[in-house]
């Protein structure tokens, strides 16, 4: 019984983990080059119309990524980039962008 | 007449210059959060449906980028239900007021 319990706990905290995209921080920074184009160096944009990146969450970024691919976000710019774009791609920018120093809760 | 005529044009491309800035007032925009911090303003908060994610955050977002967004929202185009809802009740000025407080390091009196 006190078995049973142990491993549907096991189970369960490996189910509540993956929530985080847990991408590859060094893979994303590599990757990141084309991005700077538009959001700036490190996801600072300096370009009022391109969002900043920069310490966003990176399971928003994960999702706004997959919603682009998916044809659910709707961006010309975007579109054509997440063409591309592996899903382990998207969870690695995501882990880059969302480690820089940059956008903070406001209350 | 040359002059006079350069002169114009200028004048006219700087008014319209400056009409494109996001016209917002933090001041004002602070008073309109109300609907926006019970998600946007706590630390690790995540939107439950349809899928469960990280609200993003808003702090030191570009002010046009955050009306866009609100735009997007409030036409359709972006489809996050909640979203939909609040920006389907802001005014233009609403949301210029509201990104133009995220934007800024104005966070207001109450804060």
């Amino acid at each position: 019984m006190k078995k049973t319990m142990f491993i549907l706990a096991t189970v369960a905290l490996g189910f509540s983990l993956p929530v985080h995209a847990n991408g590859d921080y060094e893979a994303g920074k590599a990757k990141s080059t084309v991005c700077a184009g538009c959001h700036g160096a490190d996801g600072v944009s300096t370009i009022s119309s391109f969002p900043k990146l920069a310490g966003q969450h990176s399971d928003y970024l994960y999702r706004a990524l997959k919603d682009y691919k998916a044809g659910k976000r709707k961006n010309p710019i975007m579109a054509g980039q997440v063409e591309s774009l592996s899903d382990e791609d998207m969870q690695d920018l995501a882990a880059y962008f969302s480690k820089q120093k940059g956008l903070a809760l406001k209350y | 007449m040359k002059t006079t005529t350069m002169t114009l044009c200028a004048a006219v491309l700087m008014a319209l210059a400056m009409s494109a800035q996001a016209a917002g007032d933090p001041k004002a925009g602070q008073l309109k959060t109300s609907m926006c911090a019970g998600c946007h303003g706590i630390e690790g908060w995540r939107t439950a449906y349809p899928t469960v994610y990280s609200v993003p955050k808003l702090g030191g977002q570009h002010a046009d980028y955050i009306v866009a967004a609100l735009q997007a929202y409030k036409s359709g185009e972006r489809s996050h239900p909640s979203m939909r809802g609040i920006a389907g009740s802001l005014s233009d000025q609403d949301m210029e007021d509201l990104a133009a407080y995220y934007a800024s390091s104005y966070s207001g009196p109450a804060n």
